[in-house]
């Protein structure tokens, strides 16, 4: 292949070939679901295809969006990225860990956590996931700072303020117990940790589903300065095609477990080219 | 003439409207032109003649359907928009080509003078120096100073339709899409926004533009391409088919 005059920035993340199944699955399976078969799950063996051949790469300072509807498989990609699912076929690899060598997938259930404290983060749609909500904000943020290594309690404090003071947390609810906080306050703590250990990689799902609209957009604002800020790669996963279009440049679609269409987000918006994306942009428009 | 900077041969462009029964909307066909650097080519053209279609085309908003649409990157080196990967047009879109459409799209909590700042950061300038420019052309634009620090969300319409255009314009990129730029201004305001964008030309950008207005043509256009049902019927010096032209050959 030639190489292109246009020079695109290095991927940060690679994923070629993600797949993850729900029971025994073999190709008769494949070729039984699908968005042609209006399922993802083999009506002969009752396995479920949750995603097939997932490809994309996402660079520094780069969104990318995935969309679909519940049960498209959306979520399913981003766990199996973030390693909260085992994943079933497929490779990923970040340039931060050994420099992009290494198919992080492969890696011990160990090895995947510690990537978790310094190298990916994610923000999750219940903050449940991602806080202990019987913990103070500023110890959810102590938390991922004591396993990267920090042991001064006023340096661990110091950057949970400054962390806090970033998402707009107000610094008297610092020592607040996450539970008495708001939903959107809540998913402010949620991106302060984390952000704790600067994560070149930020996995969000459905980060303001949820929230009432006031409140979702104030988060989305606080999101979209971080990205710009913070030279992040990052995967949104979202059904809210005001959020893909406010985070994203580029995205693809998901049906069934499959990718149906990757495109620039202003063309998926505006010429989206599969009918169930034409369906989607549709939907959201009226 | 100069050698051109982008050369659109014979592109077509066809909706298939899967949801409705799979209809077929045939909205450009056939379409060949070139842009030279510091030409300033103006659509003309009724309603749904194909103009916004054309420049979404060229930005890549739009799937081409057929043809090619080459242009003449920075290095010397020749691409096919219409072949790009997606991460490729991202990077085009950065110092390459601009599109300013008539409205600003919603940035909620950024300032007027951070928004155009920040422009001008993504095309390469410096942040002082962006920052100068990001003031002179506000001046310009008759934005008062009062205003420079407040979000853009609370402006007028006028005001935001000026505040896109001085960050449209700022370090501009060697080809720039206006979609109806001076289309929300009131007569004063008009004049200074065109008087900015007529500077384009000077500089050696290539426009290619839909304006509402006749008069916005006459002052700005060195070149008109006139469209009619998707085809171009006209491509021509102003001078020559300015006089031709119809107060209802510009509404989009």
């Amino acid at each position: 292949m030639t190489q292109s005059p246009i020079i695109t920035p290095q991927a940060a993340i690679r994923v070629r070939g993600l797949s993850k199944f729900f029971g025994p699955i073999d190709e008769g399976a494949i070729a039984r679901t699908g968005p042609e078969f209006g399922t993802a799950r083999d009506p002969l063996s009752g396995s479920i295809v949750a995603a097939w051949d997932v490809n994309f790469d996402v660079a520094a300072g780069e969104a990318l969006g995935i969309v679909g509807e519940s049960g498209s498989g959306k979520s399913t990609v981003l766990r199996c990225i973030a390693g909260d699912q085992p994943s079933s076929a497929g490779s990923v690899h970040l340039m931060c860990h050994d420099e992009g060598r290494t198919n992080v997938l492969d890696l011990s259930p160990a090895a995947r956590r510690k990537l978790r404290i310094d190298q990916l983060s994610v923000v999750y749609q219940d903050p449940a996931e991602g806080l202990s909500l019987g913990v103070t904000a500023g110890g959810n943020i102590a938390d991922p700072l004591t396993a990267a290594g920090w042991r001064n309690f006023e340096a661990i404090r110091v950057r949970a303020r400054d962390l806090l003071d970033r998402t707009e947390v107000p610094l008297d609810r610092m020592d607040d117990i996450v539970r008495n906080f708001s939903g959107g306050m809540r998913q402010r703590v949620q991106i302060a940790r984390a952000l704790a250990n600067n994560p070149p990689i930020v996995l969000l799902d459905e980060p303001t589903t949820g929230l009432d609209a006031s409140i979702a957009s104030g988060v989305l604002d606080l999101i979209r300065g971080l990205l710009e800020e913070l030279d992040l790669a990052v995967v949104v996963v979202s059904h809210d095609f005001a959020v893909i279009e406010m985070l994203t440049q580029r995205c693809i679609v998901m049906q069934h477990g499959r990718v149906v269409e990757d495109a620039l987000t202003d063309q998926l918006l505006e010429d989206p080219q599969h009918p169930y994306s034409q369906k989607l942009v549709t939907a959201a428009r009226s | 003439m100069n050698s051109p900077l982008i050369n659109v041969c014979d592109i077509s462009k066809t909706f298939v409207l899967h949801n409705i029964d799979g209809r077929e909307v045939t909205a450009l066909q056939n379409v060949s032109f070139s842009i030279a650097p510091g030409e300033h080519v103006a659509l003309a053209g009724s309603s749904g003649a194909g103009k916004s279609t054309l420049l979404r085309l060229l930005y890549r908003t739009y799937t081409l359907t057929s043809g090619e649409i080459n242009f003449r990157l920075s290095s010397g080196e020749w691409v096919d928009i219409g072949k790009l990967t997606d991460p490729e047009v991202v990077a085009l879109r950065g110092r390459e080509i601009g599109y300013v459409s008539q409205f600003l799209r919603a940035q909620p909590r950024r300032s007027v003078i951070d928004l155009v700042t920040r422009a001008g950061v993504s095309r390469g300038m410096s942040r002082n120096d962006a920052r100068e420019h990001a003031a002179i052309s506000l001046r310009r634009l008759n934005i008062a100073e009062s205003l420079w620090e407040i979000h853009t969300s609370v402006l007028s319409g006028g005001e935001k339709q000026r505040v896109n255009i001085a960050a449209g314009l700022i370090s501009p990129p060697r080809l720039l899409l206006l979609d109806e730029p001076v289309s929300a201004l009131d007569p004063e305001n008009r004049e200074r926004a065109i008087d900015l964008i007529s500077q384009l030309s000077e500089a050696g950008v290539a426009v290619l533009a839909v304006f509402h207005d006749l008069d916005a043509i006459a002052r700005l256009a060195t070149r008109i391409v006139v469209m009619s049902h998707g085809h171009l019927i006209d491509d021509g010096p102003a001078q020559s088919i300015l006089p031709q032209l119809q107060p209802t050959d510009v509404h989009s």
